[in-house]
């Protein structure tokens, strides 16, 4: 068992605090041109995800991979979650996964 | 075996009919029963993360058994991402990262919709896990009865805040019991542990739940629970409750409403004598 590389649940706001950790989000995307993916974040910001592979537009991606500046990150893994996805809901989970509750992911 | 447990029909009788289900804990945890219905209610599936169990493993001395939350947590669910995938003959062995770490996952293979099941699982899929959790040879890992493919990513969120709404109510129910010097029966807890747990199910901020109100209402169904007042025909005078309770009477009379109207108790003799629904 091994939890020294966790990926933690992020929306824009909270990428902000995890620069050169490895973080999961999950976006909307909006554009992609040569490996970079425009997205939209849980909680309405634009990030920035590099190194991904193209996606449909309108789909909801998650990007696990390092946060390389405050609003874009770096994937190493990209899964695509379709086109119905509850942002709400995972918004705020990443407000609960980074607050009260972080004892039980970090 | 049951049978003292349901004869009480009754709102009272039929919440301790559905609290074995599903995820929670139930109560049959805690009742001292033969051998077979016990190992039963230990094995309730609790959703969980790798940190919790990489946590829960660390801090017990029996490397054996896990005690999560201060619930036994032989069964598990998990959900998360298949890296390192082997097949074998005998079994098929991967580990799950669910993002908060990684665990070793075996899954025995005796049939063949169980090789066709665990074909269709690949690197990098996310799945649902529902297993065992073992310790062996200083190390633990889940051995799986069940691995499902997630197709509706929805569930990855639903996964995640299931395992905070199961934290806080298995953390929160060691407290009342605290708080009420274990008086109560663990019928009694059981009924509560129902009770609570329906409007938070889908709160987004389940501790605002327990206010001073709450735990009132909480103190005056005790008092009436107690097997003194069930035994007494006519139940207890509200006066008695608050002087039992020494708290204000205004107070006690909106959670007796409360408990009225949510059919917890009910007049008997006039307006101002109460008894439990609950059999005695």
């Amino acid at each position: 068992m091994d939890t020294s590389t966790p990926a933690v649940f992020v929306n824009a706001d909270v990428l902000k605090m995890y620069l050169g950790r490895r973080v999961r989000s999950v976006v909307q995307v909006m554009g992609s041109e040569g490996g970079t993916i425009t997205g939209q974040s849980t909680d309405g910001h634009q990030l920035t995800i590099k190194g991904a592979q193209s996606f449909p537009l309108s789909h909801f991606i998650e990007v696990i991979g390092i946060a390389d500046g405050n609003q874009s990150i770096r994937a190493e893994i990209c899964t695509d979650f379709g086109e119905n996805f509850d942002t709400q809901a995972y918004n705020g989970l990443c407000q609960l996964a980074n607050g009260k509750y972080k004892n039980l992911f970090l | 075996m049951y049978s003292n447990q349901y004869d009480g029909g009754g709102g009272g009788g039929s919440s301790s009919l559905f609290s074995g289900g599903g995820f929670m804990p139930s109560q049959a945890t805690q009742t001292p029963e033969s051998g077979f219905s016990k190992s039963r209610g230990v094995q309730t599936l609790l959703p969980l993360t790798v940190k919790q169990i990489r946590e829960a493993y660390q801090s017990s001395d029996d490397k054996s058994n896990f005690v999560i939350d201060g619930v036994e947590a032989a069964a598990a669910r998990l959900l998360g991402r298949v890296v390192n995938k082997v097949e074998r003959v005998t079994d098929v062995s991967f580990a799950l990262d669910d993002g908060t770490g990684r665990i070793d996952v075996h899954r025995w293979v005796q049939d063949t919709s169980e090789t066709n099941e665990m074909a269709a699982i690949q690197n990098g899929m996310y799945v649902v896990v529902g297993g065992s959790l073992k310790g062996f040879q200083g190390k633990n890992h889940l051995v799986a009865y069940s691995v499902r493919p997630v197709i509706d990513f929805n569930e990855l969120t639903h996964h995640f805040i299931e395992c905070i709404h199961v934290h806080l109510e298995n953390t929160r129910q060691k407290v009342q019991v605290v708080a009420s010097m274990g008086s109560t029966t663990p019928f009694i807890n059981d009924q509560k542990g129902y009770q609570t747990s329906i409007p938070n199910q889908f709160s987004t901020n389940p501790p605002m739940a327990a206010g001073p109100e709450t735990d009132i209402r909480d103190l005056v169904l005790n008092v009436f629970q107690e097997p003194s007042s069930l035994a007494r025909e006519h139940g207890l005078h509200v006066d008695e409750v608050v002087r039992r309770l020494g708290l204000p009477g205004d107070k006690i009379r909106d959670a007796v409403d409360y408990h009225v109207d949510v059919g917890n108790i009910y007049s008997t003799i006039d307006e101002y004598h109460y008894k439990s629904a609950c059999n005695g």
